[in-house]
């Protein structure tokens, strides 16, 4: 490949962002075309991607910048499946909210454009700017709401997605200090040629790139913006921003442990930091959550919990050896599995409150009788996001389980298995609240066509990956192997 | 495979597509219920039977053909897929133990549904009733026709919501549904051992097949302390299901569900997953004498306590239930020491008398409207086909030769005799007080003057209670059938282990033949317990008919004694009062809740605050609330930064 066909998956999105607004400027009265606009960029994407996959074609570009490899095609798919499912999803909420239907979905299409790019993005300059290529759109979008709560939550995230910038910056500054190189690859090197010299300056580089990560991550302690943001922003955003950001983190900071530190300096000392960061996150996450009463909130508690359940197949990854492969399928595989689940939930709770007006858990009540459709996908989510089997939040989390398992962290899977006890207690109590609990209100209803088709991929995503979990495991296996061969 | 040579020469010639069958029939029975006939009660009902029935027949089938070959094994395995390097396997395999749970669970639920037809006869959720049967049927199959311990635990997790939506299923009762949770939570503390076995098997053994898990206990490749651990996390997971102490908390309290799903799940298959599972691992307890004595005492402990708190219950369903734990200890006790034909025998003949008790309870609510013995009485002349089998189930129940239940108790109590005789002292206890409770449910049910009954609340919605609970009168035949039809087995069952035929015939599931001297009949012991038993049933009858001795003075006697018996140990206080309601509700939760309320929210106020200050300029950065907020994320990194020096990396 070569020239543009470097970039397709990314410049398919973008062209299609620039089209949305094209239409909305010269063609006004087509406007509902638009997300058909976003849906096509998005499938031009992925059919890019497949002919890529179909030619065998893996390489690097830009002079080693970008790696077109296994491992990024895995996660074009994973963000053009978010984008594709997030603007099908957001078609009512943004017509309804009457304004800047063409920037809305234009900004999305950027944000995700961004993910790709950081994805594939092995130099420090090239993560950064994708970095903010993916977030600036979403601070916009997080206070795309007319109301108060929904600008509140734009501020927040941005003033606090700035301070997150401002730390890893720092980091990669000091790591380029360190190494006098941004290139991945050049950067395991020096470490290896630079022996133990300056090592303190190094862990403080590492541990500054991964606080500043930790934040889009939404792991402790970088998770104080997430029940807030979550609550105050659209739902739709909410929804995009919980997976998407999420799995560009755990993406790009996969790759970073494999390609730019190395076996040798991804220590079983790193391996006890992220298990640590991950059994707090999981515990914190769950305990919260536990008490919530807004739906959305409890996502986002949630969404904690399950960063610190990616994590653990992270802290595998950091332990050399065979480990190291299982850890990051384990990481892939969750994120993918996450991404359908969570979508899931969040896509039936836009659906529920577009027609109740209320994100409380207590207005849920009696919702099989209202809505049998809506309650049992967004039951058989959190059944998912509990990790019952058969769904595909049980192999996500069997697979990072095992992976720290082999890892020879027994310790942190006993606290993640208590952890999945704590969360049953709470994503059973809302289907609870939904299946038995009376409500006077009886009307039923059916959600809009949009929400349906997404809300069907994303339940059937669950369902099938729960029941035939081998083929992604399998290209998750594969995705991560490219990285051990790199490094 | 070398290690699946049994001691038969020849495998079961099954044709593997009639095993799925098994699988399949009621799963497509639960498809069409819920798809079509949810609404239309006469078909959904019949549907089910036919599902059931089929796999019922194939069942009696399978069994047929695995005692052509002696019960030697047979199975089928196919690549599920493949994650890493281990190979998730979709198989199914027969055996003698197979072939007999098989038989039970299907003959069991075959006649359960019948029951139902008449039991739930104008309930408005008749249709999700059966739909719920059939997936539980389906899982419970799927958990026994397994070959792999992946499987396995899948079905099993599904045996567990299915039970969690059958218990619950009148949802509406907050009793009911705070009985559902309970179960669910509580069974899962133990599926989480299950978890662990699974993920130490995976990393140690990288097989999952149950062959193979056999083969790699007893081959010495791992040391005993491994071997302990996954025994010891198989068992967690047996104890939650079947319910053994500490956590046979759930059982007493399923009871809130249908009766005929108490007959169905907490007498004949879900609890006696447990004992299954154990069974099918017997090979891996076999190696670890660490294991096998946890799940011996802790056997007899499940045993001893029950059967002490069923003493005093007034509740007839709940003394069936604190019996089912009771003799569920008892099966444990037997597979801790070294009884692994007497426990499934045992499981065996226990599924039919206990569910024939179950539903003969059933048939008495169905008459007075009530489960509360202190209300009945003289029901033996108003509901003869009732009362005759329910003495039946308990005279099988309590050992009475020759009943069913008297041969095989007698193969624990002399393998726990010849294990530990303090084991032996337990469970001979537990014969006497059997044979006391059940005899005492007798008379107090069925004896003396009838008490009239709960009366008909006709303002309850959910209450459809046909009939004059003051004018008891023998239930319909879709009821009185499967009495009759369990009472056969609940006396006969006991005669297919007088020659070691059961024995034989499930013994060669294993992958060799036991060690150890299987069960022979000894006159002392089979003595013994038929002296104990027969006294208990004289002690009930000196109290409760004759009432030589009035019940209340022996209460007083007895006081410390009757109050702990009658709190449960005081076990569900501890767990809900001080654990659930004290820690968590009231302390635990109040401080989360303020901390999201004050600290979390509070810190930049999630109620807009922050931006009415925005639009009367600027005035946020003031007052202070985003200072605050970079504050938490620089604290949070420098927490972060100062951990990771503290670890020392790099």
């Amino acid at each position: 490949m070569n020239g543009i066909d470097l970039v397709g998956p990314q410049f398919a999105v973008l062209i299609a962002a620039g089209m949305a607004l094209l239409v909305d400027a010269l063609l006004p009265r087509q406007r509902r075309f638009i997300p058909l606009v976003a849906l096509a960029g998005l499938a031009l994407s992925v059919a890019w991607t497949i002919s890529w996959v179909s030619r065998d074609d893996y390489q690097s570009a830009f002079g080693g910048t970008l790696a077109l490899d296994k491992y990024a095609v895995f996660f074009y798919f994973v963000f053009a499946g978010i984008a594709a499912a997030v603007v099908l999803a957001s078609i009512d909420w943004v017509k309804r909210e009457g304004r800047g239907e063409a920037e809305y979905y234009a900004l999305l299409l950027v944000s995700t454009a961004g993910y790709m790019f950081l994805a594939a993005s092995r130099d420090l300059i090239t993560i950064f700017i994708a970095l903010e290529l993916s977030s600036i759109p979403q601070y916009i979008l997080a206070g795309w709401g007319k109301d108060e709560r929904s600008s509140e939550a734009g501020l927040k995230y941005l003033l606090l997605g700035a301070i997150a910038s401002a730390v890893l910056l720092y980091g990669m500054a000091l790591l380029y200090g360190f190494t006098r190189t941004t290139d991945l690859g050049g950067i395991a090197d020096a470490i290896v040629a630079g022996g133990s010299e300056n090592r303190a300056l190094l862990t403080l580089a590492v541990a500054l790139v991964i606080a500043g990560f930790g934040f889009k991550m939404a792991v402790v302690p970088f998770q104080m913006w997430v029940p807030d943001v979550y609550q105050g922003a659209p739902t739709p955003v909410a929804a995009y921003l919980s997976v998407g950001s999420k799995g560009a983190a755990f993406a790009v900071v996969t790759r970073l442990f494999f390609e730019g530190l190395g076996p040798d300096v991804a220590s079983d000392d790193w391996s006890m930091i992220f298990a640590v960061v991950a059994a707090v996150s999981m515990t914190f996450g769950n305990v919260m959550a536990i008490v919530q009463t807004d739906i959305k909130r409890l996502l986002g508690y949630s969404s904690i919990a399950q960063a610190g359940n990616i994590m653990v197949g992270l802290a595998a990854v950091s332990v050399a050896g065979e480990e190291f492969v299982l850890g990051a399928s384990g990481v892939i595989f969750f994120v993918a599995a996450y991404a359908f689940t969570n979508l899931g939930a969040f896509i039936a709770v836009i659906a529920i409150s577009q027609r109740i007006g209320s994100d409380r858990i207590g207005d849920y009540a009696g919702m099989w009788k209202r809505s049998p459709v809506l309650a049992g996908a967004l039951a058989l989510c959190l059944v998912s996001l509990t990790g019952i089997p058969p769904t595909a939040g049980f192999w996500a989390k069997l697979y990072v389980f095992n992976s720290a398992i082999r890892a020879d962290l027994a310790w942190l899977v006993i606290v993640g298995v208590l952890n999945s006890l704590v969360s049953a207690y709470y994503y059973l109590g809302v289907a609870r609240t939904m299946f038995v609990a009376e409500s006077g209100e009886e009307a039923t209803f059916r959600p809009p066509l949009g929400l349906s088709i997404s809300l069907g991929l994303a339940t059937a995503g669950v369902l099938i990956l729960g029941l035939v979990p081998g083929p992604l495991l399998d290209a998750a296996h594969d995705a991560a192997e490219t990285l051990a061969l790199v490094s | 495979m070398p290690f699946l040579e049994a001691a038969a020469t020849q495998s079961p010639t099954i044709d593997e597509w009639l095993l799925w069958a098994i699988l399949v029939s009621p799963l497509t029975a639960w498809a069409l219920i819920v798809l079509y006939f949810r609404k239309i009660p006469a078909v959904a009902g019949y549907l089910a039977i036919a599902g059931i029935g089929i796999s019922c027949l194939i069942s009696f089938v399978t069994l047929f053909n695995v005692i052509d070959a002696d019960g030697a094994i047979a199975q089928h395995t196919h690549e599920w897929f493949t994650a890493g390097d281990v190979v998730v396997n979709l198989g199914v395999r027969v055996d003698g133990l197979t072939a007999v749970m098989l038989v039970v669970v299907t003959s069991v639920s075959l006649l359960v549904q019948i029951y139902s037809t008449g039991y739930m006869a104008g309930d408005s959720g008749y249709g999700r009733y059966f739909a719920h049967m059939c997936l539980f049927t389906t899982a419970m199959l799927g958990l026994v026709l397994a070959d792999n311990l992946f499987m396995l635990f899948i079905f099993w997790e599904l045996v567990g919501l299915s039970s969690y939506l059958l218990i619950g299923f009148w949802f509406h009762k907050p009793s009911a549904a705070a009985a559902a949770k309970k179960a669910f939570i509580v069974t899962r503390i133990g599926d989480l051992g299950l978890l662990a076995a699974l993920l130490l098997i995976w990393s140690r053994a990288e097989t999952f097949d149950i062959a193979g898990i056999h083969h790699w206990a007893a081959s010495g490749e791992a040391s005993d302390k491994i071997v302990t651990l996954f025994a010891l996390g198989i068992f967690a997971g047996a104890a939650g299901k079947s319910a053994q102490f500490p956590l046979h908390v759930w059982l007493p309290d399923a009871m809130e569900g249908p009766t005929p799903v108490s007959a169905l799940i907490h007498a004949a298959t879900m609890v006696a997953a447990g004992v299954y599972l154990v069974a099918r691992f017997f090979p891996v307890f076999e190696v670890s004498t660490d294991a096998r004595e946890v799940v011996a005492w802790i056997g007899a402990a499940t045993a001893l306590i029950a059967a002490t708190i069923a003493l005093v219950q007034t509740d007839l369903k709940r003394v069936l239930a604190y019996s089912t734990v009771s003799q569920l200890g008892y099966m444990m006790l037997a597979l801790g020491a070294l009884g692994y034909v007497a426990a499934i025998f045992h499981l065996f003949t226990h599924a039919f008398f206990k569910a024939l008790l179950f539903l003969g309870s059933g048939s008495v609510n169905h008459g007075t409207n009530t489960f509360d013995m202190r209300k009945m009485g003289g029901l033996r002349a108003k509901m003869p086909v009732t009362f005759w089998t329910f003495v039946i189930g308990s005279l099988s129940l309590a050992g009475i030769f020759p009943l069913a239940g008297f041969w095989s108790k007698d193969e624990i109590l002399l393998d726990a005799w010849r294990y530990d005789r303090a084991l032996w002292f337990m469970a001979a206890t537990v014969a006497f007080m059997t044979a006391f409770y059940m005899f005492r449910a007798i008379f107090l049910t069925f004896f003396g003057e009838y008490k009239g009954g709960e009366p008909v609340d006709h303002h309850d919605p959910d209450n459809h209670f046909h009939g004059d609970p003051a004018h008891p009168h023998e239930s319909p035949w879709p009821m009185r059938a499967p009495l009759l039809i369990l009472a056969v087995p609940a006396v006969l069952a006991g005669l297919l282990n007088v020659d070691h035929d059961f024995g034989d015939f499930i013994n060669h599931a294993l992958p060799e033949l036991p060690h150890h001297e299987g069960s022979t009949f000894e006159w002392g012991i089979a003595l013994s317990s038929l002296g104990l038993a027969l006294g208990g049933i004289g002690l009930a009858w000196a109290i409760y008919y004759k009432r030589w001795v009035s019940s209340a003075s022996l209460r007083e006697l007895f006081l410390p004694l009757a109050g702990l018996f009658e709190h449960k140990y005081f076990l569900d206080n501890v767990y809900e009062d001080i654990f659930v309601r004290g820690i968590f509700h009231r302390g635990w939760n109040r401080l989360l809740e303020l901390t999201d309320r004050y600290v979390i929210d509070g810190v930049a106020n999630g109620s807009g605050r922050l931006v009415r200050g925005v639009s009367s300029g600027l005035r946020p950065i003031q007052n202070g609330l985003l200072q605050t907020y970079g504050l938490g994320f620089a604290a949070g990194v420098i927490i972060f930064v100062l951990a990771v020096f503290a670890a020392n990396p790099l």
